[in-house]
């Protein structure tokens, strides 16, 4: 079964749970996504708290959208980032070591567990397009 | 995210329920951190918290520390099966106080 859906959602904190509602509804359609749907769930809602939190860092109030494009075809799950927000440097991304236990710098980490690949792309239209992948071929 | 406080003694248990993320951060700062400051023992029963985030784990980390600091300490209790799982995928099985 193939899925290919988007939504926009208002950049503000008040859309990371509408943004896991839409992360949810569409992978408990599949049977091969929903047993993974949590940690999914968690990499999504973490890369769209990127959004908020860095791409608009220092921007109180904002009338954009971002919007997040979820595929899986042919096992192979795609889920797109697009935001109007602050160039991102794909080299700036990072997370904090483990070991340096310290509140922050975790949700990049998440990401990169759960997802097989994290690239940033380009896109028309949008200043960053950050797309997640993943392979379910095996499972 | 709502919540519930109980005092027994010098413990003080925080029954939170729902969701934590970066949205309810400050409410849940709000709640733990005076507890800790005032050098209470805080149980955060976590029965019925469905879902946590990077920044959710970002108050377990702060509360923890501020109460080593302080000389207290935070203890984690009745872990929901899901926040155990992003607490061990960020390794804090043994630096956070799991019961």
């Amino acid at each position: 079964m193939n899925i290919s859906e988007s939504k926009n959602f208002p950049v503000n904190t008040k859309s990371l749970k509408e943004v896991r509602d839409f992360a949810r509804t569409i992978f408990d359609q599949s049977p091969i996504l929903s047993p993974q749907k949590d940690e999914l769930v968690l990499a999504i809602a973490e890369a769209a708290q990127n959004i908020v939190k860095h791409a608009y860092k220092d921007i109180e109030e904002t009338n954009n959208t971002m919007k997040i494009k979820i595929s899986f075809i042919d096992n192979e799950l795609e889920i797109g980032f697009f935001d109007k927000g602050k160039p991102v440097k794909p080299e700036n991304v990072k997370h904090r070591k483990l070991d340096d236990i310290k509140p922050g710098g975790l949700g990049t980490f998440f990401i990169k567990q759960i997802m097989d690949e994290v690239v940033f792309k380009e896109a028309t239209g949008w200043h960053n397009h950050l797309v997640l992948t993943k392979n379910f071929t095996d499972q | 995210m709502t919540y519930k406080v109980t005092e027994e003694g010098n413990i003080s248990t925080v029954f939170l329920q729902g969701e934590i993320d970066m949205d309810v951060t400050d409410k849940a700062k709000e709640v733990i951190m005076p507890l800790v400051e005032a050098k209470k023992e805080v149980h955060l029963n976590l029965k019925e918290v469905q879902y946590i985030d990077s920044s959710g784990i970002s108050v377990l980390i702060e509360s923890h520390q501020k109460a080593n600091e302080l000389g207290t300490k935070v203890i984690l209790k009745d872990i929901s099966k899901s926040v155990l799982k992003v607490i061990m995928m960020a390794k804090l099985e043994q630096v956070l106080n799991l019961d």
